[in-house]
C-alpha cells in the first residue's frame, strides 16, 4: 500500500480543500512578486516554512504509531513556530480537511481519534502525520510523507501560479525540477528532527507580514 | 583581542539581577560587569531598577563571545537601557556570538529596549537569546537588527530566539541571516536589511490596529518592522514601545493552579 499511498498523499486532486491554498503565492503576489521570481519564492519556502510543515508532519506521523497518540507537544511547537495568528489559522481550516478525510478512511483508528482528543483544532502538518499513520489504508514511511508535503508545497505554489501569474503551464513542471536540491535538503531536515523542542523554526519574517496583509484581504482567491 | 583566554576573562558574563525585598523595595542583587557590557545603576522610580548596559569594548571580533544573564526575582521590575548600539566588525573569516539568557520568576517583569546591533559586511555572528517567563511574569523586548553600516549589504547573522512561558514553548525563532543570497529571497527579507521588533512574553498587550501585528499563539504579541533604512523602523518601534508600556497591562485568562490565578489578575510587578 506504501507506494500508491505515497502518491495519493501528494496528489493536489486529494480531496482535503488544497484549492484554496496558494501556499504563499497570492500574498506574494500582492505584494509585487513577478512570475520569473517564482522560482525564488519557491527556494525561499523550501529553506523555512516548508521545512517546519515537513518536519511537524514527521514528528506527528512517529506520534501517531505510539500508544497513547499524543498530538499536543508537535501541535505546541508548531505554534510557536507560526507567530501570525492567520499562519496557524490557515493551517487549521487546511488540518480540517485533512482530518475529515482520515475520519472516513479509518473513524476508529487511535491516530485519528487523537486528532479530536487535541485541545485546538488540528494544524495540518498534525493532521497529515495522523493520516499517513493510517497502517493499511495511508500507511507511508516518514521519508514518503515529507516528500509529499514538499511536493505538495511545490505544486500548490506551481497550479496557483496558473491563476495568479499565468504563462506557459509547462514552465511549473521545469521550476518544481528546478527546485530539487532545495526540496531534497528540506526533506532531509525534516527526517532528522527527533522531538518537538528540536522541530525547525527557520523564520521568514516578509512572509509573516503578507500573511497579515492577505487576512485582512476583502478581494482574494486563496486562504494563504 | 580575539579568542577565548584560559583565564575566562574574554567571555566572562555580565550578571544583572533584580529582585524585590522582604519589605517590598526594588533592588538590584547583582551587578557584574562582563567581558563587553558593564551595567551601572541609573536613578530609579521606586517601582523598578533601572540599569544602564555600558559598552566597555569596541564591538565584536571574530572569537568574541559576548554573554549576558539577567534574572529579575518574584514581584521585581527591572528596566534595561542600552546607551549605545553594538557593532560586529568585519570578521575576517571568523566568527563571535552573542548569547542572552533571561529568567523572569512569576510576577517579574522586564523591560529591554535594545539598542541597534549592526552586522557589518565581513562579521559572522551567532547570536542566542534564551527567556524562560514563569506565571504572571512578563517581558517586553525591543531588538534592532541592521545587516550592514550605510552603503553595505551587511555581514551573516543567525539569531536564535527561545522563549518559554511557564515552561512551555511561547516563541521559537530561527532566524537565519548567514548567506546574503538566501536572506533576500522573496519572502524572506526580499531587498530589507533593518530586521526591528517589540515583542511582549507573557501578556498580551491590550489593543490592536498595529498591522505588523502578532497574536502568538500563547500569552504574547509581536510586532516585526523591515525596511532598507532604519530611521522609520526606530520610529515606528519607538511608538509600539510606547503604547504597550503606556497602557495598563491586563490580566491573562488563568491558566492553571490557584496561585498562578492570583498572580494573574494584577498587571505583573506594578505595586497597586
Amino acid at each position: 500500500m506504501g507506494a500508491l499511498a505515497a502518491l495519493l498523499l501528494g496528489d493536489g486532486r486529494l480531496p482535503v480543500g488544497g484549492h484554496t491554498y496558494s501556499a504563499g503565492l497570492e500574498p506574494a503576489v500582492a505584494a509585487g512578486l513577478t512570475r520569473d521570481r517564482v522560482p525564488a519564492l519557491l527556494r525561499a519556502r523550501l529553506r523555512t516554512t516548508a521545512v517546519t510543515e515537513a518536519a511537524g508532519a514527521v514528528l506527528a506521523l512517529r506520534a501517531a504509531h505510539r500508544t497513547p497518540v499524543a498530538y499536543e507537544p508537535v501541535q505546541r511547537a508548531l505554534a510557536a513556530r507560526m507567530p501570525a495568528a492567520p499562519q496557524r489559522e490557515v493551517s487549521a481550516t487546511l488540518g480540517r480537511g485533512v482530518h475529515r478525510l482520515a475520519r472516513r478512511l479509518a473513524p476508529d483508528h487511535p491516530a485519528v481519534t487523537a486528532l479530536a482528543g487535541l485541545g485546538s483544532r488540528p494544524l495540518r502538518p498534525v493532521a497529515f502525520g495522523a493520516l499517513g499513520a493510517l497502517g493499511a489504508v495511508m500507511g507511508v514511511t516518514a521519508a514518503e510523507l515529507a516528500h509529499a508535503v514538499v511536493h505538495d508545497e511545490l505544486q500548490t505554489v506551481a497550479a496557483a501560479a496558473l491563476k495568479l501569474l499565468p504563462g506557459d503551464p509547462l514552465d511549473s513542471v521545469a521550476w518544481l525540477l528546478a527546485a530539487r536540491p532545495d526540496a531534497e535538503s528540506a526533506v532531509e531536515l525534516a527526517l532528522a528532527v527527533r522531538t518537538p523542542d528540536g522541530l525547525p523554526a527557520r523564520a521568514a519574517p516578509l512572509t509573516e507580514q503578507w500573511a497579515l496583509d492577505h487576512a485582512r484581504r476583502e478581494r482574494r482567491l486563496f486562504l494563504a | 583581542m580575539t579568542g577565548t583566554d584560559p583565564t575566562g576573562e574574554e567571555t566572562r558574563p555580565t550578571l544583572v539581577e533584580a529582585v524585590r525585598d522582604g519589605a517590598g523595595r526594588q533592588v538590584a542583587a547583582e551587578l557584574s560587569p562582563g567581558a563587553f557590557l558593564a551595567p551601572r545603576p541609573l536613578f530609579s522610580p521606586p517601582d523598578r531598577v533601572r540599569v544602564a548596559l555600558v559598552s566597555t569594548r569596541a564591538g565584536l571580533l571574530a572569537g568574541d563571545t559576548l554573554d549576558l544573564r539577567i534574572t529579575v526575582g518574584a514581584g521585581a521590575r527591572l528596566e534595561l537601557v542600552e546607551p549605545s548600539g553594538l557593532v560586529a566588525y568585519d570578521h575576517r573569516g571568523g566568527a563571535s556570538r552573542w548569547r542572552a539568557r533571561v529568567e523572569i520568576a512569576e510576577g517579574g517583569e522586564l523591560l529591554w529596549s535594545g539598542a541597534p546591533f549592526v552586522i557589518a559586511s565581513g562579521a559572522r555572528v551567532e547570536r542566542l537569546t534564551e527567556v524562560e517567563v514563569a506565571a504572571g511574569g512578563r517581558m517586553l523586548w525591543r531588538d534592532l537588527l541592521v545587516l550592514g553600516r550605510s552603503g553595505e549589504r551587511g555581514g551573516a547573522v543567525r539569531a536564535l530566539t527561545r522563549a518559554r512561558h511557564e515552561g512551555t514553548e511561547l516563541l521559537m525563532e530561527d532566524l537565519d541571516l548567514l548567506d546574503p543570497e538566501q536572506r533576500e529571497l522573496p519572502g524572506v527579507l526580499g531587498p530589507h536589511r533593518v530586521i526591528g521588533s517589540v515583542t511582549s512574553l507573557g501578556v498580551r498587550p491590550p489593543g490592536a490596529g498595529h498591522p505588523s501585528r502578532m497574536e502568538l499563539a500563547g500569552p504574547g504579541a509581536q510586532v516585526r518592522l523591515l525596511d532598507r533604512v532604519t530611521p522609520p523602523v526606530e520610529a515606528g518601534l519607538a511608538a509600539v514601545w510606547e503604547s504597550w508600556t503606556a497602557t495598563e497591562c491586563r490580566p491573562q485568562p488563568p491558566s492553571g493552579s490557584a496561585a498562578v490565578r492570583s498572580i494573574s489578575t494584577s498587571c505583573p510587578a506594578k505595586p497597586s
